[in-house]
């Protein structure tokens, strides 16, 4: 994975898939490619089409509705592609996590992908309802090395 | 006079820019701000959690969940999940769950957005099957309300079957000497 990451180190062209999400989160990545906040700095540049894109940028928690279509997208993006899971549709299904028309989150499409024979380099989780747009700058300086990682899972044992 | 123009306004603009001065934030390399209000991720104290679950019961999308096996109760927190309402910490009886203000969760290992909380379930003392409380939270209950000690620690089934004795010998004398 980290050899494939190297090879879109230099600028993330990133591409906007919104799998029936509620718009806040789109707000969002919108928020973040302003001049306050100029993900250009990293070399960000939203394109229009899932064929010039390195990564893609996934919100909502994949409606059934839009299912095929969000696999047609990742089927026509170059590899290695990755996926950033924005906010916590994306990533964990959110608050639609076991409703009747969603399949809840980028874990279960990732199964389905595989399923496919469709794969996918990388997964990034960003939680948050919304994401701040430092959030997701964090998660591109993530993927550029720029930061190191402070997610950490905790186990504890109670006596 | 439209040439005259055309090398005016980049001096202009030049003009406003310098008066604006440069409004870009250096997010990772400085500290962002955040307003005092904005709920970001909560953090579980495993020295004062008792796993009673009302946090459970709270949660909206269930990032919260309580995970039963055989003599384990573990507490396990999704933050891919959750939806910073911070409903949980209004909720907790003892004041475990403390928000912060951190955002930066952003991960590559879906395992790096799971926390547990791992607590042993009360065996009773009467026919040792583990019943439905964690230690913690017996003695907790044991603090706030009466119990006799007769049936605290018990099962549920040997609690009634010592009730039933009990009311039984004052009218009839033990259960089974009857007939």
């Amino acid at each position: 994975m980290e050899k494939k990451l190297e090879r879109i180190k230099r600028s993330i062209w990133v591409f906007h898939l919104n799998t029936g999400s509620c718009n806040a989160c789109d707000i969002e990545i919108l928020d973040a490619l302003t001049p306050y906040h100029d993900a250009e700095r990293f070399g960000v540049k939203l394109v229009g089409s899932p064929r010039h894109a390195d990564v893609l940028l996934l919100t909502g928690p994949i409606t059934l509705e839009s299912l095929p279509k969000v696999i047609n997208a990742i089927e026509a993006t170059p590899r290695p592609r990755f996926i950033i899971a924005l906010g916590s549709c994306g990533s964990g299904g959110g608050i639609w996590h076991d409703t009747y028309s969603t399949i809840g989150g980028v874990n279960s499409l990732v199964k389905i992908l595989k399923e496919r024979g469709v794969e996918v380099d990388g997964v990034y989780y960003v939680p948050g309802c919304p994401i701040r747009p430092e959030a997701l700058l964090y998660a591109v300086a993530l993927i550029r090395g720029l930061v190191e990682k402070k997610a950490k899972s905790m186990v504890a044992t109670v006596e | 006079m439209s040439f005259v123009k055309k090398i005016i306004k980049p001096v202009e603009v030049l003009v406003v820019a310098s008066k604006t001065g440069r409004v870009t934030i250096k997010y990772p390399f400085e500290e962002p701000w955040i307003s005092p209000e904005f709920r970001g991720k909560i953090e579980i104290d495993p020295t004062k959690c008792i796993g009673c679950g009302a946090c459970v019961n709270a949660c909206p999308p269930n990032a919260l969940e309580m995970i039963e096996s055989e003599d384990k109760k573990t507490l396990r927190y999704f933050v891919g999940r959750c939806i910073f309402c911070w409903r949980c910490i209004d909720v907790c009886p003892v004041g475990a769950i403390k928000g912060t203000r951190n955002f930066e969760l952003a991960t590559n290992d879906p395992l790096d957005l799971y926390d547990y909380i791992v607590h042993n379930r009360v065996k009773c003392r009467e026919c040792g099957k583990v019943t439905g409380e964690t230690t913690r939270m017996l003695k907790y209950v044991l603090e706030k309300a009466f119990v006799t000690e007769n049936y605290n620690n018990k099962c549920p089934d040997c609690r009634k079957k010592i009730f039933i004795n009990a009311i039984s010998m004052r009218r009839t004398g033990p259960v089974g000497e009857k007939t």
